[in-house]
């Protein structure tokens, strides 16, 4: 196998295959040099304000990467992550589910009828109102920020699955119904994979949203969690503890996305990539 | 020997004034090895009588019967875009549609990728092919379930007339290995008569205006001057009918 | 053969017409929303938790002004707070709109400008607005500019990414066309180009004002004495649950009155020539904060038509 590789490698390229080829590199590595001269742009900026403006009101980079492994060694880091992340995987688990049944529910037109108002409401409503009524009423108690949670993402979730099941390629069902497939296999090897990526979606935009309103209800009652941290740090006025929760989280929802979703994502999305070479 | 009956058979769309006819009263009896080709201008019901008889549709009224020597027959179908899963694998899109996935199913399955030639691409992905290898799957599939009767909808019309023309070829082989009866549905006149025993011509509104019979040697080649012939008739036929100024 | 119709499942087979209609079920939603109300109201043993009517009372008497309640010498009642975010807003909204279109266009036309600013731009819009509502209450106190800086920040990264797409999705054989008919280069921009960036223009407006909104009223709490977000906040921090509800019902009202009122009909104007709204597919990809927004929002017989709306899914909250 080698060997035929090996042969066909410099055997058949054109000159203009060498071309496009050549012209692709360029792009790829232009790209690079022009994100890596962003981050230099951006960073000197930010450095720059600083020091103009005072590092105790707009903290450097510099400062910020010395605090984040500061805020590590004091204990408060993991401890805060996990009570956060528990929040939203209780409440945007819940919300998952919800969005789900209800995205499903509405494939009929009385029960689109019946939820489409909850879910206009929910997506243009702010996450603070949400916040605040669960909170007012149910204190510290769990039911608080699991309602404020659930309220604001479960319309994310809704809609992407409605739009997924809307969409569902009638003409590869219809052949699978030509050709006499089970009810079970038509499920498993057209609606799941199809409906797939509209899931990935909706965990994405949910996730993104969820925490946003996590870290809200935190602020305002909790006495754990990345929120109360940041509350906590703009009442001690340390802004580069503030920026450096932030920008933690940022960093491990990104090793998330890249570690963790892209890796299902390509496993099942692998006839994706191979359509688009 | 399998034959395909159908009586009195309507299909109509919507209701009132919207009311659409697809078909009318459409009587047919086709069996044995032979390849009908229905033909006609759009709009004439054709597509829709492949899914009635495929029970992709229902009818309005009238009824069908396939049978296999007295009992139900199974049915294969080629659409006219491949329709294959794009998220499995060259087999795993014939394997789909089989009763089991025994050695003796997946080896059947091979079998006909390889009268479609396709032999070494069954662990690609649909993407990875030319339009032309996704519509030969979907030619293999069809096969694959070893169909007493095959339902066609326009498979070549998608594609260039070149890759069509050879696809046609080996179509032509595989219906004379295989001893199906074949129903294929095409706008393309020259294409029914290079592949046809009998052509049902329709008109608008779903009437089956005239029945066919092409009985020239097989293979036939669209340059010979007998087939060149045979169309030049259809196609005076299409005009005493009126089918092409309507 | 018997013809046998299969709908899609409805509850209540043996029940009346109109039961079944959607209509009756979109009215009916808020009477069990009020039926899950009253049923907390009598089994939640809580001194704070409303009545639904209470809550009536409540909204009634501020929008009538006969509350008595005066929130601060600036600004005393909920005109007057609702105005204030009004404004704060809008100056935000034009500045991230100028902002985001000129680097939007920026971005859409060269892949190198792009790579410069993405990660960047993708940081600002993953930032909760937790984060720069109390950096801005620390560094610029409790004035207007804090909160006009939040619209700023929560708008501008979603004018880019649309106007971004909308230069990316310029009908490139159209101008290629009209190129090849000679026609002048200010035509293209007049007939082929503007028209196609509308679509993407319009979305932009739309993200930018919803998610300007949710960032401000947020920034309102903790860096301002006015405001929407300070008021309902003013309720909060006096352990009042009907003011609180009162008020998110405000919230909720003045969101859908824009969508309805103002954004719905702007849609319909401004795309009259087209029969879908496919077209105007949002960034879902990498930076993930908008996509096209499904079926629930229309009426139901433009389901039919396939026309849809474009709305916030991801949001800057």
């Amino acid at each position: 196998m080698a060997t035929t590789l090996e042969q066909q490698a410099p055997g058949p390229r054109s000159a203009e295959e060498e071309r496009l080829l050549a012209l692709r590199k360029k792009e790829i590595r232009d790209r690079w040099i022009w994100r890596l001269a962003g981050y230099v742009f951006f960073l000197l900026a930010w450095a720059l304000v600083s020091r103009i403006v005072g590092d105790n009101l707009i903290p450097g980079p510099l400062r910020i990467a010395r605090t984040i492994p500061e805020l590590i060694e004091s204990g408060r880091f993991f401890s805060s992550f996990g009570a956060t992340l528990t929040r939203i995987g209780i409440g945007f688990g819940l919300a998952f589910l919800i969005g789900i049944v209800i995205g499903v529910l509405t494939q009929s037109r009385w029960w689109n009828g019946f939820f489409r108002d909850a879910v206009t409401i929910s997506l243009v409503s702010p996450s603070l109102i949400w916040a605040l009524t669960g909170l007012v009423i149910w204190g510290f108690e769990p039911q608080g920020w699991i309602f404020a949670i659930v309220m604001t993402t479960f319309a994310v979730v809704t809609v992407n699955v409605a739009e997924g099941i809307r969409a569902l390629p009638k003409d590869l069902t219809d052949m699978s119904r030509a050709f006499g497939v089970t009810n079970w296999r038509r499920q498993r090897d057209i609606v799941f994979p199809f409906l797939a990526p509209f899931v990935f979606t909706a965990l994405r935009f949910g996730f993104s949203v969820g925490w946003k309103v996590t870290v809200l209800t935190e602020v305002f009652s909790s006495n754990e969690g990345i929120g109360f941290e940041m509350r906590v740090a703009s009442q001690l006025f340390r802004m580069d503890e503030l920026f450096a929760w932030a920008i933690s989280f940022f960093i491990f929802a990104l090793v998330l996305e890249k570690l963790v979703l892209q890796r299902y994502e390509r496993k099942f999305f692998r006839w994706r990539a191979e359509a688009s070479t | 020997m399998a034959e395909i009956k159908v009586e009195g058979l309507s299909k109509e769309f919507g209701v009132g004034e919207d009311r659409v006819v697809a078909l009318e009263n459409v009587n047919l009896d086709v069996g044995g090895h032979v390849f009908v080709s229905i033909v006609g201008p759009s709009g004439c019901g054709k597509s829709t009588l492949l899914n009635i008889l495929s029970g992709i549709e229902t009818p309005s009224s009238g009824k069908v019967t396939i049978t296999q020597d007295n009992h139900d027959a199974e049915p294969g179908y080629v659409f006219q875009a491949a329709r294959l899963l794009p998220w499995r694998s060259v087999m795993d899109n014939l394997l789909f549609v089989q009763k089991d996935r025994s050695d003796e199913t997946k080896a059947r399955c091979q079998k006909y990728l390889e009268m479609v030639q396709l032999g070494d691409k069954v662990d690609k992905y649909p993407g990875e092919l030319s339009g032309g290898m996704q519509q030969r799957v979907g030619i293999a599939r069809a096969f694959s379930i070893e169909p007493d009767v095959l339902f066609m909808d326009e498979p070549f019309s998608h594609l260039d007339a070149i890759t069509a023309r050879s696809l046609r070829r080996e179509l032509h082989e595989m219906w004379s290995q295989t001893k199906k009866t074949v129903l294929f549905v095409t706008h393309d006149v020259g294409e029914a008569v290079e592949l046809s025993n009998r052509i049902l011509v329709f008109a608008k509104g779903g009437k089956l205006e005239d029945d066919l019979q092409i009985d020239l040697p097989f293979p036939r080649d669209p340059a010979e001057d007998a087939v060149a012939v045979a169309k030049a008739q259809v196609l005076r036929k299409f005009e005493e009918l009126d089918l092409i100024a309507s | 053969m018997a013809t046998v119709v299969t709908t899609a499942p409805s509850p209540g087979r043996g029940l009346p017409g109109w039961v079944k209609s959607p209509k009756f079920a979109r009215i009916l939603f808020p009477f069990v929303v009020l039926g899950i109300w009253y049923f907390i109201y009598y089994t939640l043993d809580s001194r704070i938790f409303p009545a639904p009517q209470t809550v009536a009372v409540f909204m009634w008497e501020e929008i009538t002004l006969t509350s008595g309640v005066r929130y601060s010498s600036a600004a005393e009642n909920i005109y007057v707070q609702f105005g204030i975010t009004l404004m704060r807003l809008t100056i935000g909204f034009f500045i991230a709109l100028i902002l985001g279109t000129i680097i939007g266009l920026a971005v859409g036309i060269s892949k190198k400008v792009d790579a410069f600013f993405h990660d960047w731009v993708m940081g600002v819009l993953a930032m909760p607005a937790l984060v720069y509502a109390l950096f801005l209450g620390l560094a610029l106190g409790f004035g207007n500019l804090g909160p006009i800086l939040a619209v700023v920040i929560a708008g501008t990264p979603f004018v880019i990414i649309n106007i971004r797409e909308g230069v990316r999705n310029t009908p490139k054989e159209l101008i290629d066309m009209a190129r090849s008919f000679e026609v002048p280069q200010n035509k293209i921009t007049r007939h082929v180009l503007l028209p196609s960036l509308m679509p993407f223009f319009f979305a932009a407006i739309r993200y930018a004002y919803a998610v300007g909104w949710k960032g401000l009223v947020i920034t309102e709490v903790f860096a301002s004495d006015r405001g929407m977000g300070w008021t309902i906040k003013f309720w909060y921090d006096a352990h009042r649950a009907h003011g609180v509800i009162g008020y998110a019902i405000f919230f909720i009202i003045f969101a859908l009155a824009l969508e309805k009122l103002v954004f719905d009909p702007l849609a319909d104007r401004a795309f009259k020539w087209r029969p879908k709204m496919d077209a105007v597919q949002m960034a879902e990809g990498d930076f993930g904060g908008v996509q096209r927004e499904g079926f629930l929002l229309i009426e139901d017989q433009e389901i039919e038509e396939g026309v849809d709306t474009t709305v916030a899914k991801g949001g800057n909250f």
